[in-house]
């Protein structure tokens, strides 16, 4: 009987074309369109090596060690030039005039850097030059008062530079500005498993539907019902959410960190809250169909705006004013409950996150059982 | 008895839908709830299947008390309801399956069912057509192969051909009076006194949540002193002439509508005759005549001061 019931709502479930755009199809094509807009944040915060040219005094004396120099700091992957010489002054003032460099130095006793405009980039070759001067100014110094400093690698030492702090998340992986984007994306598809839920509420509930009402005139306990119902509705989202995550990380390269067993919980942990949260939203709400929808949608966008998904932030905003807010949203818990899983090295917040998660499931069982384990009606 | 409700009380608020109301009915029967509409036909109905909590009364179904834990009760009622309640996402043959699945444990003996449902309602060739493919009239039919597959030994019927087609209607009675020869008890309701005077072998009147009427169709019609409706194509009568057909003995009353008299006599035989004698006598010329025996509707008139479809 359970079986049958199961395989028969599976059925109707999955059949409901809808719903399955809704919670399926609508969220890829937000993350799509959430990847081609914001492909190129990452990029523009990224650093791009500096297009600069040389021109050589022609006195080796002085062209020799700054050309090695601007060598040894253009190649590589973190280059910060993109170098080129210039066979005459002349030919590199061209170069800046069209835009095909942002300055050049000129070789000599003292280093002369030439830019049109004033920026960043500019900016980061005067300080290279500053410091070329601080140093050979200083190695100057050394060799004048150790002249065996030489042969100890000094000119190494000086040209060893090193970054003392290093940006990396607690959890691995690397610092990215649109995550949290993806992860309400991934949240707001779970809330709105609540359609499926509400679904299987309205089905059961002889005063909602005159199908669920033949239902009820049925030899049948309709808390089996229900459970067969949920147990379908839940298997169908949790597929869809996991076809969401693969389309994510694979499709669009989005990064959920190394954790990608618990980032498959948090996933189903999703799905049961949206599911449970569509439940006791219909059980709780006696009016039309449409209302209920409404009700399901206008907490789902809402969560969903209050965790960061059109203004990424607004989570931190609400995290920093109401914080009772943030603990008390679903979608914010989800799209926190990942962005822990990313950034932490503990699971600590991660577990809060997770902990909530289950007391509102627990809450949301709790209600709808209550409410609809009556077996007669006031009215139909 | 297979239904046996008595003293039934239900108010919603201030608002009494069922007032001490009291049936019987026997099995093997097709019994009618006749009313009109907001009568407490689906309310009755509703209380007793357990669905509608009420305020008084009892409720027994193949003499036990009806709960809505009442599953051996409950495995031999198949119930149609007044709205086609079918899944849209579910074909014909599937809508058939789940619902006799929900009676029917075993898997061939469900298939033999929804076979034999299929072929009853004449669904065959619309097996694997969804619901919105089908017309109203094929709707209803598919509704009732929903209620009935699991051959429950008590089929209630909530107004099942509410906008129906005439040709979807009969063929929809036909099937019920069938399933009452194959040995199904039938509870009727319809505000349509012509479907339950073709189908009925006995009726209970409802008006206002009270039993205002019950018996055969023959016992209902006894309990009113209308006899016969004459109905005579008058060209031309005075109020004096009017008022000495008044006079005529079995006559109940004469109204003059549209140059058309419309005498109302009682059971008494001879009110035609005497009648014709006087347009005779008096030169009053008059063309088609019409009789009809009194009709369900005349009772409920006659009880209630209202048509039925008020």
């Amino acid at each position: 009987m359970f079986m049958h019931i199961f395989f028969y709502r599976f059925k109707c479930l999955i059949r409901d074309k809808q719903l399955v755009f809704w919670t399926l199809l609508f969220p890829i094509l937000l993350g799509t369109f959430f990847y081609m807009a914001f492909s190129n944040l990452n990029d523009e915060a990224s650093f791009h090596p500096i297009h600069a040219a040389v021109v050589p005094s022609g006195n080796s004396h002085y062209d020799a060690p700054f050309v090695d120099v601007l060598r040894s700091v253009s190649k590589g992957k973190n280059r910060l030039f993109m170098m080129k010489t210039a066979a005459s002054q002349a030919e590199a003032d061209r170069w800046l005039k069209a835009g095909k460099i942002d300055g050049y130095f000129s070789s000599g006793e003292t280093i002369q850097l030439t830019v049109n405009e004033s920026g960043l980039n500019q900016s980061i070759m005067k300080s290279f030059v500053d410091q070329y001067r601080t140093s050979s100014a200083a190695a100057a110094q050394i060799a004048k008062d150790n002249p065996n400093a030489l042969q100890n690698g000094l000119l190494q030492d000086l040209s060893d530079h090193r970054s003392y702090v290093k940006e990396v998340s607690g959890g691995g992986a690397e610092p990215n500005n649109v995550l949290n984007y993806f992860y309400t994306l991934i949240a707001m598809a779970c809330l709105y498993g609540s359609f499926w839920g509400a679904k299987e509420v309205m089905d059961i509930q002889a005063d909602q539907t005159e199908r669920a009402a033949r239902v009820n005139t049925a030899p049948i306990h309709k808390l089996k019902m229900f459970i067969a119902g949920s147990l379908a509705a839940l298997i169908i989202l949790f597929a869809e959410i996991l076809i969401l995550l693969a389309y994510l990380r694979f499709g669009l390269k989005i990064d959920f960190g190394p954790r990608t067993g618990l980032v498959v919980l948090t996933a189903l942990l999703g799905s049961i809250l949206g599911i449970s949260f569509g439940a006791f939203i219909s059980a709780v709400v006696k009016a039309g169909e449409g209302l209920k929808i409404a009700c399901l949608i206008f907490v789902t966008m809402a969560g969903s705006f209050l965790s960061g998904m059109m203004y990424q932030n607004m989570k931190y905003i609400v995290s920093q004013y109401v914080p009772l807010l943030s603990w008390l949203n679903p979608v914010n818990l989800l799209t926190d409950a990942f962005y822990a899983l990313y950034y932490y090295d503990n699971l600590y917040r991660f577990a809060l996150n997770a902990g909530m998660m289950c007391l509102f499931i627990i809450v949301f069982c709790a209600g709808t059982y209550l409410i609809i384990r009556r077996r007669r009606y006031a009215r139909l | 008895m297979i239904i046996h409700v008595k003293n039934l009380l239900k108010r919603y608020g201030d608002l009494v839908a069922l007032d001490h109301l009291s049936l019987d009915i026997k099995e093997g029967e097709i019994f009618g709830l006749l009313g009109p509409n907001g009568s407490g036909k689906s309310t009755a109905i509703n209380c007793i299947l357990s669905l509608l909590r009420f305020d008084k009364g009892e409720i027994e179904i193949f003499g036990k008390k009806m709960t809505p834990d009442a599953y051996e009760s409950k495995r031999n009622i198949g119930i149609v309801m007044q709205n086609v309640a079918v899944f849209n996402e579910l074909t014909v043959y599937e809508n058939i399956d789940y619902f006799c699945g929900l009676y029917v444990h075993d898997k061939s003996e469900r298939k033999r069912l929804v076979e034999e449902a299929i072929d009853f309602v004449e669904l065959g060739n619309f097996k694997k057509f969804h619901p919105k493919k089908l017309s109203g009239g094929l709707l209803r039919r598919l509704n009732i192969a929903c209620g009935i597959a699991h051959r429950p030994k008590l089929i209630i019927l909530d107004e099942p051909t509410v906008a129906v087609d005439p040709q979807s209607r009969n063929k929809i009675l036909e099937g019920i009076a069938r399933l009452n020869e194959q040995g199904a008890t039938i509870v009727y309701t319809s505000h349509y006194m012509e479907e339950v005077e073709q189908l009925c072998s006995r009726i209970a009147i409802l008006d206002k949540g009270r039993v205002i009427a019950s018996g055969t169709q023959e016992e209902l019609k006894a309990m009113i002193t209308l006899g016969e409706k004459i109905t005579i194509e008058a060209f031309s009568i005075n109020e004096h002439e009017l008022q000495q057909l008044r006079e005529l003995s079995g006559v109940l009353s004469v109204q003059w509508v549209e140059k058309r008299l419309v005498i109302k006599s009682g059971k008494k035989a001879g009110s035609l005759e005497a009648v014709l004698d006087f347009l005779k006598t008096h030169e009053i010329g008059f063309g088609r005549i019409y009789s009809e025996l009194p009709t369900l509707n005349d009772v409920f008139l006659e009880i209630t001061g209202k048509q039925l479809r008020d």
